[in-house]
């Protein structure tokens, strides 16, 4: 990315651009899906020399945010902007929730291994599915995991252990 | 990679089960052995304690960090200290459903972690004294145990290779968080400093301790490395910690506690002295600073616990399909 | 928690701004207490299962009075941040409920105590969805959800333990005999509330205590336990007049920060 084009030339500061780079950023515990993808980018566009992001939490509790946060500091400085020009703000309306998850988000989810958010409202017969041999054959083991998002279960059929993403 | 030897032992063990052939060409080709698969009793036995070692280790590793939850200095810190555990917590329980599908109980690993009969970590028998000893243990603990578990990714067993892919990714973010925790100290004040500074003191010896014994006292790691569930030795891995380590240390502007400690431009890798292996056996065998109390704590959240249990399978047997 | 809102300064008649600030720092109190006494619980639990559903409980409610913090913070407007709202007040400046700074107790009494809670909470914020004040309002569409988690969990706890064995449930109804006294002030209505819930800001808490008792009433049916008879309520957390708990609870949680003032973390 060049910096100086970047926070320098109106032209091609437009909003794709910063939007683009920002979203890139990925979820500290969750590599394998970006903030975008997550739906916790709200907003990045410029604003005379200054960067403005929105971002939202997802759970409460979970501290990602403030990691989240400290990278799209480092992203922008990177990109030329000093850190008096960055503005982050957090806004919790309309809370998130894990419809907020784009499609793409959910099927790198399931790639790595992490059964995705049921969707009832687009597909009510949706069931939780062993990533591994995509068996429905599943029980949970704890409805609370690692980090706030996720619930442990296994699958009857291979005995997979996995995560489940919670809905919210 | 294979030697000879592993599969001459393999073969005593099970000269005519046709499931050795698949198993061997599994290993062979890199590819995964799944709960189902035949395997060596050995093998699975070998797995079993592994995986529940690692798992009692998680678990009893939430004691020294738990001991500093309520005191955290702010409530970001405290925020971040909370997940860690439950990150651990969670690890914890996703290495005993592991362990499981060998055909073992979480119930029966808990009574023989009770009983002494299978270990946990070493390091975790090291008492937190400071704020510092949190920064410590997610820099340094965390970073030795990364280290050992990134070779693990790469272990015969699935459900134990594709558990340490997503574990090393929540375990990089608390490292870091570490990592941050040492920083912050260590451009703050006189006091803060010196507050760093005695951590890795205490904490450097016995986070080099974690990787085991020389390879030429270690009496699993052939075969492990056989097997393929153990892909680097221990006087490798840990000479890859201490690469990484050191430059941070400088970074931070702190001391290692190693006057033999120094970079080794023939062999591209830091010279360091010598393990205190007394310490280490004394630990080992359960004379460490704190192996009674972290089992003593463990133990009694278990016996005050029975009557939970209790009462849940009680309702559970009554009420088939409502608890979950 | 990374910027400083205009709104919060600007929106509000002056009046309405201080009420409001104090009526957000008693919510942040609330869940900042529970949350320190319900982390004592890690590595202490009956199972690895509620040593996981307890830091996660109390990571949730430590995230919401992280956010009210905040926002009280910014209410007020004499730019104190979260930690120094929760290191740097006495008790006397504490205003949470009676019931969060209960001791722990055994399992029992850390349940019923946490399903009076939940439900109380559930009731709460699902109210305070249609605040006017959008912050609040947002903040209590995320609460909502994760309290309805909580109470889920509370709940079922609730009846394994009150239909589980005769001891489990002889602890469970004398846990609910210790906390009932406590439950009363969740609906005490003061002036603040008044005024706040008038302006379409806050809501009475006497309006919630008809839902939440149909709700707790329901569940104790179902799992067999009695509510006490006996009418006497304890308050006085929401003015700052606490029990004897607090104190040692605040002298731990803010020791750092009084040992070592003034320093980065």
């Amino acid at each position: 990315m060049d910096a100086t084009r970047l926070s320098g030339d109106a032209v091609v500061t437009g909003p794709p651009i910063i939007k683009d780079l920002v979203g890139a950023v990925p979820d500290p515990e969750l590599p394998w899906v970006t903030i975008a993808e997550l739906g916790v980018l709200r907003g990045a566009r410029i604003s005379g020399e200054r960067a403005v992001v929105e971002v939202t939490p997802t759970w409460s509790g979970c501290p990602a945010i403030d990691a989240i946060t400290d990278s799209i500091r480092a992203v922008l400085t990177e990109a030329g902007f000093g850190l008096e020009q960055i503005e982050i703000h957090t806004t919790y309306s309309p809370a998130w929730t894990t419809d907020d998850i784009t499609h793409d988000g959910l099927r790198k989810l399931a790639q790595a291994g992490i059964a995705p958010p049921r969707r009832p409202a687009e597909d009510p017969q949706g069931a939780t599915r062993c990533p591994l041999c995509d068996s429905s054959g599943v029980r949970p083991v704890s409805e609370f995991g690692a980090t706030p998002c996720k619930a442990l279960m296994v699958c009857n059929a291979c005995l997979e252990p996995f995560d489940r993403f919670k809905e919210l | 990679m294979a030697n000879e030897r592993s599969f001459v032992t393999i073969s005593v063990v099970s000269a005519q089960h046709p499931g050795r052939a698949r198993f061997e060409a599994l290993l062979a080709a890199e590819e995964k052995v799944e709960p189902a698969d035949w395997m060596p009793e050995g093998y699975r036995k070998t797995l079993i304690r592994q995986i529940a070692q690692h798992a009692h280790s998680e678990v009893i590793g939430m004691q020294p960090e738990g001991n500093w939850i309520s005191r955290a200095p702010t409530l970001k810190r405290k925020a971040i200290l909370m997940a860690k555990v439950q990150d651990e917590a969670g690890h914890g329980l996703y290495l005993y459903s592991a362990a499981e599908t060998l055909g073992i109980t979480r119930d029966e690993m808990v009574r023989l972690l009770h009983e002494g009969k299978q270990k946990y970590s070493s390091i975790f028998n090291y008492p937190t004294l400071s704020w510092a000893d949190i920064g410590c243990i997610g820099w340094l603990v965390d970073g030795a145990a990364i280290t050992n578990q990134v070779m693990l990714t790469r272990c015969s067993f699935g459900p134990y290779a594709r558990g340490m892919v997503r574990i090393c990714k929540e375990e990089s973010f608390h490292q870091r968080q570490g990592f941050q925790i040492m920083e912050t100290l260590c451009r703050g004040s006189a006091e803060q400093r010196e507050m760093a500074q005695d951590g890795l003191g205490r904490w450097w010896w016995p986070s080099l301790m974690m990787f085991g014994p020389h390879d030429s006292d270690s009496t699993h790691s052939d075969q492990s490395m056989a097997w393929k569930i153990k892909r680097v030795s221990n006087d490798d891995l840990r000479q890859q910690f201490v690469d990484m380590t050191v430059p941070q240390a400088d970074y931070l502007g702190l001391t290692v506690p190693d006057p033999e400690l120094r970079w080794n431009p023939e062999r591209g890798h830091y010279d360091f002295g010598e393990i205190d292996w007394d310490e280490f056996w004394a630990v080992v065998r359960g004379n460490g600073p704190m192996n009674r109390e972290r089992i003593a704590h463990k133990r009694a959240a278990w016996y005050d616990g029975a009557w939970v249990r209790k009462a849940a399978s009680a309702y559970a047997a009554r009420h088939t399909g409502q608890v979950g | 928690m990374t910027s400083r809102s205009e709104t919060a300064t600007s929106c509000h008649r002056e009046e309405h701004r201080q009420l409001l600030f104090r009526y957000v720092l008693a919510h942040a109190d609330d869940n900042l207490i529970l949350a320190q006494r319900l982390s004592g619980w890690i590595s202490r639990a009956p199972d690895l299962e509620e040593d996981i559903a307890m830091a996660n409980i109390a990571l949730d409610l430590l995230g919401r009075a992280r956010m009210l913090l905040d926002y009280a913070g910014q209410l007020e407007g004499r730019d104190r941040s979260e930690d120094d709202l929760a290191m740097f007040r006495s008790e006397r400046e504490f205003t949470n409920l009676l019931l969060v700074e209960q001791p722990n107790g055994d399992f029992a009494h850390t349940m019923v105590r946490q399903f009076l809670y939940d439900a109380y909470q559930t009731a709460l914020w699902k109210s305070l969805c249609g605040s006017a004040d959008a912050t609040l309002a947002g903040i209590a569409g995320k609460a909502i959800k994760e309290a309805r988690y909580h109470l889920r969990h509370s709940g079922t706890w609730l009846l394994r333990l009150g239909r589980g064995t005769e001891e489990s449930h002889r602890r469970t109804q004398r846990a609910l005999e210790g906390l009932w006294r406590f439950t009363a002030e969740m609906f005490e209505t003061s002036e603040t509330d008044r005024k706040l819930a008038g302006a379409g800001l806050g809501v009475e808490p006497a309006g919630l205590q008809p839902g939440w008792e149909r709700g707790v009433e329901k569940v104790f049916c179902e799992a067999g336990l009695q509510i006490p008879n006996d009418r006497f309520a304890r308050s006085g957390g929401r003015s700052g007049f606490h029990t004897e708990h607090l104190g040692l609870m605040l002298a731990e949680m803010q020791w750092m920060q009084r040992a070592y003032p003034g320093m980065q973390w």
